[in-house]
């Protein structure tokens, strides 16, 4: 059993994608609005055209040489380190949005620093997300300072989790203190923090072709440590990239390749991670489709273009355009999430999200959590071996009874089936006595006993005082960056 | 082609998308009599017209109505070639000057908001994007405009929106201008928030709010 690998395309279909990508590079080139991108990329053999960079061939093979094919994040508690690239996809449910639906009323409101924590301390108890978003990528959290916002967030996040929690890259000043406070978590230098990267982030392309200025600083200050960077291409078909998968496709490998290039030449062997969260817009809304299928089928041609490219990839599942937590809900993200977790793409972002993961929900992120964990056993496909084939089991309990109490079943039951917490498979007149209630109901006071129960490992004293003290350093700086102005 | 007959093919054009007849309405208006004016009012605008209406309604999608756009300004351009400018009318339309605010290059949103703009009648001055605060207020400035229109996709880029109603206001235009906003994370409460006079939760809305609030003058 080498679990199911999902696939659309043929060797000759990704080669063409891959060449397709490297002509827009070479041909068309990138625009980049940081100038010192700019100079490093031509220094090392881009050249600048008509305001645009555009990158040799013979420089994007050479970088995607030097990418390592795998690598792990190292938690605070180290039995949540993780491998990327390591065979089994890893789920990054989504947690900082400026959005949040209030457990109590069910009404959307801003995202307070105590949702931050409430949301991380769910997400630590849930056994199927293994990275975690968090407060430190929030531009805004309520409550808190204007440009200081990834400071409590990340502080919030570490306090309610020891699992690897993602810095933000938007800008060079927010992605050192990003790495400064991981630093102080794990008890390091920076500098020695590339050996046992306790931390990535995330960097979006602008579709089409396009680095913004503070994402490519935040880009070139995680290389400059040696930090893993995702570097995800957003586009929507029929808007910003083709309305074809093809083009889409040959646009979104060059859009992230460049971004690889830049994290190559400042640092070679940086690990990236090649990232996509593409959909279709909706051509009469004008709005992202990011809960539709051809979102999901971009996962499946993406992770077979990163595998080829022998570099960890990125998708997105538990996608949905609704609201609510609907039937329109449930086969969106199952839909979304099954195809990418199939494909094999190695990180798979969005649990807990609803409404074009702008808001995040409380029960969606308990509800994603199980979902996650089919789709992660759907993934793991099925094993045949002398054990699991069970002839001479069969032999001997065919027409003298069933398997219930055979030792063969309670051995293997848990490998094999899925064992659900949420789902509901009662009779009819079980579930009436038990309240008759659906699902997002069930699954609020649920959320809520966890909340209640649930006991992150504890952050260390001193290491909270050093957060602290880090914190009002910001302030200060913060503070007298105001005053100059 | 007579003067009739031009205007007829423009509007037909125009709403069956039909670059060929465009181009030959276009070039047979110099010797038609028709004036740049009607052919755009009369001809090129009720045709597109007719194309926001049918995408309103769900008939036509956001393709179509691009392709509108930009066969219109290919024809527009054409038109002020060939055709003497009578006075201003055509441009005394209310002007909008639109963008996307400093350190966020999404355009997507804007663009859409921009075209809606123009097919509703709106003379656009779109700004383009990573826009300081100074280059839309002079852009409004040097085109007499009555909106300024910002986009911003980013939270962290969102309070552009804020700096220029406080800009405006430490230099005492701020009732020169009617102040729109709008993108991803931009909601009608922040419009309050900062003091921004319409907020458009699509394009469609963007347009109603910019209507409304030019009625209002």
């Amino acid at each position: 059993m080498n679990g199911i690998k999902l696939e659309l395309l043929s060797s000759k279909e990704i080669q063409d994608i891959c060449d397709g990508a490297l002509v827009i590079l070479q041909d068309v080139g990138v625009e980049i609005f940081e100038e010192q991108a700019k100079d490093i990329l031509v220094r090392d053999g881009a050249t600048f055209e008509e305001g645009r960079i555009h990158l040799p061939t013979k420089l994007v093979m050479n970088s995607i040489e030097q990418v390592p094919s795998r690598f792990t994040l190292y938690a605070r508690n180290q039995n949540n380190n993780v491998v990327v690239g390591g065979g089994s996809p890893l789920i990054e449910p989504m947690i900082g949005r400026i959005n949040v639906i209030d457990l109590e009323s069910g009404q959307k409101r801003r995202t307070s620093i105590a949702d931050v924590s409430k949301l991380i301390k769910l997400a630590d108890a849930l056994g199927n997300y293994h990275v975690l978003h968090s407060g430190a990528v929030m531009p805004r959290i309520e409550g808190v300072p204007e440009g200081i916002a990834h400071i409590h967030g990340y502080i919030e996040s570490v306090s309610n989790s020891s699992k690897v929690i993602k810095g933000s890259g938007r800008g060079r000043q927010v992605a050192e203190d990003c790495i400064t406070m991981a630093s102080i978590l794990m008890g390091k230098r920076t500098e020695d923090l590339a050996q046992e990267p306790p931390l990535f982030t995330t960097i979006n392309v602008i579709s089409p072709l396009r680095h913004d200025r503070a994402q490519t600083e935040g880009l070139m200050t995680y290389a400059r440590h040696g930090i893993p960077v995702e570097i995800t291409s957003e586009p929507q078909m029929g808007a910003t990239s083709p309305v074809t998968f093809a083009g889409t496709l040959i646009q979104q490998t060059a859009e992230v390749l460049s971004g690889i290039v830049l994290a190559q030449r400042i640092n070679p062997r940086t690990p990236v991670i090649f990232g996509t969260c593409a959909a279709a817009m909706d051509l009469r809304k004008g709005l992202i489709a990011l809960g539709g299928v051809e979102g999901a089928l971009i996962n499946v041609a993406h992770a077979q273009i990163a595998r080829h490219l022998g570099i960890p990839s990125r998708g997105t599942g538990s996608n949905t355009d609704s609201k609510v937590l609907d039937v329109q809900a449930g086969y969106e993200k199952t839909l979304t999430l099954l195809m990418t977790v199939l494909a094999g793409n190695d990180i798979i972002f969005y649990p807990g999200t609803i409404e074009h993961a702008l808001t995040i929900d409380y029960r969606s992120l308990l509800i994603d959590n199980e979902i996650c964990g089919m789709a992660l056993r759907a993934a793991r496909g099925i094993d045949v071996n002398e054990q699991t084939q069970a002839i001479q089991l069969i032999k001997e309990t065919a027409f003298k009874g069933n398997y219930l109490g055979k030792r063969h079943t309670i051995m293997n039951m848990n490998k094999e089936l899925f064992f659900v917490e949420l789902t509901d498979r009662d009779t009819r007149e079980d579930w009436m006595e038990r309240g008759g209630r659906a699902l997002d109901e069930i699954a609020c006071e649920r959320v809520k006993e966890i909340l209640l129960t649930h006991q992150p490992d504890p952050l260390p004293e001193s290491v909270r005082r050093d957060l602290m003290s880090y914190q009002r350093e910001v302030e200060q700086r913060q503070r007298s960056t105001a005053e100059s102005e | 082609m007579n003067r009739t007959e031009v205007i007829a093919e423009l509007v037909e054009g125009m709403q069956e998308l039909d670059e060929e007849r465009i181009t030959k309405a276009v070039e047979a208006a110099q010797d038609s009599g028709v004036s740049f004016d009607e052919a755009v009012s009369e001809g090129l605008s009720r045709g597109i017209r007719k194309i926001g209406e049918k995408f309103e309604s769900g008939e036509l999608f956001l393709p179509h109505l691009v392709m509108a756009g930009d066969l219109m300004d290919a024809a527009v351009g054409k038109l002020s070639e060939t055709l003497a400018h009578q006075g201003e009318s055509v441009s005394s339309s209310t002007t909008v000057v639109i963008g996307t605010v400093k350190d966020d290059i999404h355009e997507i949103g804007k663009n859409i908001v921009a075209l809606m703009l123009r097919v509703s009648g709106f003379k656009v001055i779109d700004v383009g994007v990573d826009v300081p605060i100074g280059d839309f207020i002079s852009a409004a400035e040097s085109n007499n405009a009555r909106i300024i229109g910002t986009s911003a996709l980013l939270t962290t880029t969102q309070f552009e929106q804020r700096r220029l109603v406080e800009q405006l206001a430490s230099q005492g235009k701020r009732e020169k201008y009617k102040i729109l906003v709008g993108g991803g994370q931009v909601t009608e409460a922040w419009r309050q928030e900062i003091g921004a006079d319409g907020y458009g939760k699509d394009a469609n809305a963007a347009v109603r709010v910019a209507k409304e609030l030019v009625e209002k003058d």
